[in-house]
């Protein structure tokens, strides 16, 4: 399962790459794994204030709908419109082109909650 | 554990056990991640080796092979078998020729669906009876108590007059706690009259001395040239090909003693259950695969067995037959498998009732899964063409460019070649925040989302 270094990760298995104060925000490898062929993705409504875990997008695959949470407190800022023509972005490329929406961070602390790359890959082996 | 005599209904809590690994798990390893392997109905099971969409596909256009060795597989045999399971279950049973299988239903005595199942005649007075995973501890405890005598049998006249007289206390064998011999019990001077002589024993027991069965699945147009491959025999080549829907045959694939059945749970007409020794039945999965190699033929997990279900119209236990709907086999659209000409089954007189009276049924229903267009999933509503709330999807799966549902749904408003549409339940909080509802009664006006076709009850392919 591959885990990128330099983004901060979750135990619901979100990815956040911050850059100044915006964040941009997936799923992780392990999820969309998990999920399998992704077919629908729910996007945010650009200028939305999200807190820290609450319900920023649904990703749907063939067999389950599951809940993408927030891992920053932000605004969003853009999303990944590609997605909705092309779920699968998600599945083929979940730290790049699959990436889901951009928050502006309104509350830098909450990042100290989320896990770097070394913490979720322990995180990984203990599931 | 409980057996309830009530008002006829049979209850069973089961018992809570951890899952453990299916008689396949080291080959399921081998082909896919772990992180593929989950628990289902007490066994640890692949849900898919490369893609759901994947071994759909194969399926429809070469072949697919499923672990089925979580399935109940239960011997009834004695002189009394054949009347026995003609109680204990819906369909026609003496009438049955031996090496051919039907399909019914196993009642409790107010009419519930405890169970459907294939039976498999291999002769006169021996049954093979095939059981769902999930409900395999139910319905072995549940003949076990109908032998005992503690199992309500007619519920409107239990004790000794109707067929209860049948099923007299401590008459027939106890089937999964007798551990010697397979002999049908005698009617000896000692025992009352009218007990039947029958005996169940659970065929995929590993402590069981000769005749192990588990059951695995080739399923799809190059299952036929698969088995093939397997025999240097060409009249044992001859006689499979020969071999009808429900029909079966008892050779040697590869070396190893197989029942070969055409039966499956995918639509496919050309389709096979394979059930061997436990101990054999990795080499023979081994064997299978490498043989269909050429042909295309891949292993297939639940996903794909899912998919592959509901695009054909099969029902799930629980989902489209009984469940939070107490779906009965008339509203599966299984009314044929229930013979209420026969003089008596356990559950007639409620089934003589639900055929009058029922008023929704099972439909499939073809909408469109293009690129954006969202899965509709169970209980999402459907709508007929006023925006009526009629029913409520049970199950659905994607298949390409295209999904099913299969919907439990008003009958007058669920006609073959009917438009109707489905809503979206809300699936997060930001939906339902937007106004999007959470939970659809009938005769609710609602917005559809998406508009589909009520299409044929089942599809072969």
């Amino acid at each position: 399962m591959a885990v990128q270094q330099g983004l901060l990760y979750t135990k619901d298995h979100e990815w956040a790459k911050v850059e100044g104060d915006t964040a941009t925000v997936g799923i992780t490898d392990y999820a969309q794994e998990q999920l399998g062929e992704i077919v629908f993705v729910e996007l945010p409504k650009v200028g939305k204030e999200f807190g820290v875990h609450k319900e920023l997008a649904v990703v749907e695959s063939s067999k389950a709908a599951s809940d993408v949470y927030c891992p920053v407190a932000g605004k969003v800022a853009e999303v990944n419109s590609q997605l909705e023509a092309k779920p699968e972005l998600i599945n083929g490329d979940c730290y790049g082109s699959g990436w889901i929406c951009k928050l502006k961070i309104t509350d830098k602390k909450s990042l100290a909650d989320l896990m770097d790359a070394k913490k979720y890959e322990e995180y990984l082996k203990t599931l | 554990m409980q057996g309830s005599a009530s008002a006829g209904e049979f209850v069973f809590e089961p018992p809570a056990t951890e899952p453990g690994p299916s008689v396949l798990y080291d080959e399921h390893v081998r082909l896919t991640s772990k992180s593929h392997i989950a628990a289902f109905a007490g066994y640890l099971m692949p849900l898919w080796y490369s893609s759901i969409a994947e071994e759909h596909r194969a399926v429809r256009e070469r072949a697919g092979l499923f672990d089925c060795t979580h399935m109940g597989v239960l011997e009834v045999s004695g002189a009394d078998a054949a009347e026995f399971l003609n109680i204990v279950t819906t369909n026609e049973v003496p009438s049955l020729k031996v090496g051919r299988a039907r399909y019914g239903y196993v009642l409790d005595a107010a009419g519930n669906v405890l169970d459907d199942i294939i039976i498999d005649r291999r002769r006169e007075n021996n049954f093979m009876v095939v059981v769902n995973a999930a409900n395999e501890p139910k319905i072995k405890f549940y003949l076990h108590e109908l032998m005992e005598g503690r199992a309500t049998v007619d519920a409107e006249q239990d004790g000794g007059v109707g067929y209860a007289h049948r099923f007299p206390q401590g008459r027939a064998r106890d089937p999964m706690h007798d551990t010697s011999r397979l002999e049908a019990p005698t009617n000896g001077g000692h025992s009352p009259p009218y007990g039947l002589r029958v005996a169940v024993w659970d065929m995929r027991d590993p402590n069981r001395a000769r005749d192990r069965r588990v059951d695995i699945a080739l399923q799809g147009p190059a299952s036929m040239d698969t088995l093939a491959r397997l025999t240097d025999d060409a009249a044992v080549v001859e006689r499979i090909s020969q071999l009808k829907s429900f029909a079966f045959l008892e050779e040697q694939l590869a070396g190893i003693d197989c029942l070969i059945c055409r039966t499956g749970y995918t639509g496919s007409t050309v389709a096979f259950e394979l059930f061997a020794d436990p101990k054999q039945t990795p080499r023979l999965w081994d064997l299978v695969l490498e043989a269909g190699k050429p042909l295309g033929v891949v292993p297939c997990g639940l996903g794909a067995r899912d998919s592959l279900r509901i695009e054909a119209g099969l029902p799930l236990y629980g989902h489209e037959l009984d469940g939070k709907f107490n779906i009965s086999p008339f509203g599966a659209g299984y009314g044929w498998a229930v013979k209420l000409d026969k003089e008596f089954f356990i559950g007639k007189a409620a089934m003589q009732h639900v055929a009058q009276t029922y008023d929704m049924e099972v439909s499939r229903i073809e909408m469109p899964a293009t690129r954006g267009v969202r899965p509709i999933r169970p209980d999402d509503a459907i709508l007929d063409k006023r925006g009526t709330c009629v029913g409520w999807v049970l199950s659905a799966a994607k298949v390409d460019e295209k999904q099913y549902a299969l919907a439990y749904v008003d009958r007058d408003a669920a006609q073959e070649g009917m438009k109707v549409g489905a809503y979206y339940l809300a699936r997060s909080q930001s939906q339902v925040e937007q106004g999007r509802a959470q939970a659809a009664d009938k005769g609710q006006k609602l917005t559809a989302d998406l508009a589909g076709t009520v299409v044929s009850r089942f599809a072969k392919f």
